[in-house]
């Protein structure tokens, strides 16, 4: 049997509910995040991390299986275009390694050293999913703190830690934030803003050079800006789609990212900028924060990285 | 609302959080709405409608919360989703069927507010990330399942082994 009839106070209540709900969205809006917001935010996840991690544990396999069945039928295709892929990449490693060859042996010519400074690397699983928005098993105890860039195990830009907990953190991805980033094309700073509705087959994002000088090509690669106070310079982010041609001296193209962040299962957080204070000076860059992880748990581990120019 | 109910719900809510951020936060394919699904639900049974309205509007802030979205946002998407539900409950009690399509409708009009409230407070690109694909997956999932949980969902909640019960 039915309770049929709502109660005199069902309408106040709702009222009451939609104004403290909107006072708190107000609140969020103006505090940017932080002050009791953030406290929430944190002591909300706090509580529920670990329940997450156990439910994590329970619901990954069967998730890990029902995603192979929905991809079973595209995956005879899937397997010809990655051996492509290998081929093209072992044919590039190979380069790679006579170029670094040659550094090494021009290096001990002129006496050279490395540079040393060091970047720290967290290795997080992606443990659950709110909208776009990431849930990683990594979180203050583990070095992970908000505001944190995060790139995938390929080096490629994945978005920020938005907040964090002791034991978990929140990951906001390029494609899902409402602020801009500032990247490198070829010689061109431009803003890299994400684009609404974007689906998973089409996920573009806009960019605009309001300072162009010369045109961009489809295949142009995106690479993170040393004006950029959220990452390191010299990540790549994503590439071009569309040739564009300066109109008076702005442009504006289509991007595809790199990373689509509901693929992850596994993200790198970096410790960066190392120093706040001398951040504003320093452009230090990964020269290879690449390293796919296999295996059921992430771990933290350090990395060396070098100076590289900007872009 | 008695203890024990209190607790059969929270439970409730909190396996629904779960599984949500975990789960079907990982899915592509299947992509209900679980947390909006129990407020749905929770109107067709006794607990009393501003307890309903409360746990409707918590629910939606602990998704708030673990997310990156507005905190509030998806908190008044399912507190108005639940209101409108205890509105319209008569419209449900025809059978199981009914049940899932008034769910469903609800659930839709639950994804075009979260997509239009996000859009006024500039979240579209988080939580309307493939907006067209969740307006039609997310009411289906969740019809699906209201179809296949309701009835026994209403009975654990009220204890009442007859509820809910068509020829």
């Amino acid at each position: 049997m039915l309770n049929t009839k709502p109660s005199d106070r069902a309408l106040p209540t709702f009222i009451t509910l939609l104004v403290i709900g909107v006072l708190l969205m107000t609140f969020d809006v103006r505090l940017a995040g932080g002050g009791v917001v953030g406290v929430l935010r944190s002591g909300t996840q706090e509580i529920v991390s670990p329940l997450q991690r156990v439910a994590a544990f329970v619901v990954t396999p069967v998730a890990n299986a029902l995603d192979s069945l929905s991809n079973v039928a595209s995956l005879r295709e899937q397997n010809a275009a990655l051996s492509a892929e290998l081929a093209e990449a072992e044919a590039a490693l190979v380069s790679v390694q006579d170029d670094l060859a040659k550094l090494a042996l021009l290096e001990q010519i002129y006496d050279l050293e490395a540079d040393g400074g060091e970047l720290g690397q967290t290795v997080a699983n992606v443990i659950g999913a709110v909208d776009a928005a990431l849930i990683i098993d990594k979180g203050i105890r583990d070095g992970v703190v908000a505001g944190q860039p995060v790139i995938d195990t390929n080096g490629y830009v994945v978005g920020t830690v938005k907040s964090a907990s002791t034991g978990s953190a929140t990951i906001l991805p390029i494609t899902a934030s409402r602020e801009g980033l500032t990247v490198l094309v070829g010689s061109q700073t431009g803003t890299l803003v994400s684009r609404p509705f974007s689906s998973e087959l089409a996920l573009e994002m806009d960019l605009d050079v309001f300072d162009a000088r010369e045109p961009v090509l489809a295949g142009d690669r995106i690479l993170t800006s040393s004006a950029s106070t959220d990452y390191p310079a010299g990540l790549p982010v994503g590439e071009v789609v569309q040739d564009a041609s300066p109109e008076s001296t702005s442009l504006s193209t289509t991007v595809r990212p790199f990373v689509d962040a509901e693929s992850l299962r596994f993200v790198v957080v970096l410790s960066w900028p190392p120093d706040p204070v001398t951040a504003a000076t320093d452009d230090t860059v990964p020269e290879d924060t690449t390293g796919t992880t296999f295996g059921e748990d992430a771990t933290t581990t350090t990395s060396t990285t070098t100076p590289e120019g900007d872009g | 609302m008695r203890g024990r109910t209190a607790l059969i719900i929270g439970l409730t809510v909190l396996i629904a959080v779960l599984v949500q951020t975990t789960l079907f936060g990982r899915l592509q394919v299947v992509t209900p709405d679980l947390v909006m699904l129990v407020g749905i639900l929770l109107a067709l049974t006794r607990v009393r409608t501003e307890a309903v309205l409360a746990i409707a509007f918590l629910s939606g802030l602990i998704m708030d919360l673990l997310g990156a979205s507005l905190i509030g946002l998806r908190a008044v998407v399912y507190t108005t989703v639940a209101y409108i539900a205890i509105r319209t409950k008569e419209r449900a009690e025809l059978g199981r069927v009914t049940i899932a399509i008034w769910a469903g409708l609800l659930t839709l009009l639950g994804v075009v507010l979260l997509l239009l409230l996000g859009t006024l407070f500039g979240q579209v690109a988080l939580v309307g990330e493939e907006g067209v694909s969740v307006m039609v997956l997310v009411p289906l999932a969740n019809t699906a399942l209201a179809a296949l949980l309701a009835p026994t969902f209403v009975r654990w909640v009220d204890r009442d082994r007859t509820a809910l019960r068509y020829p």
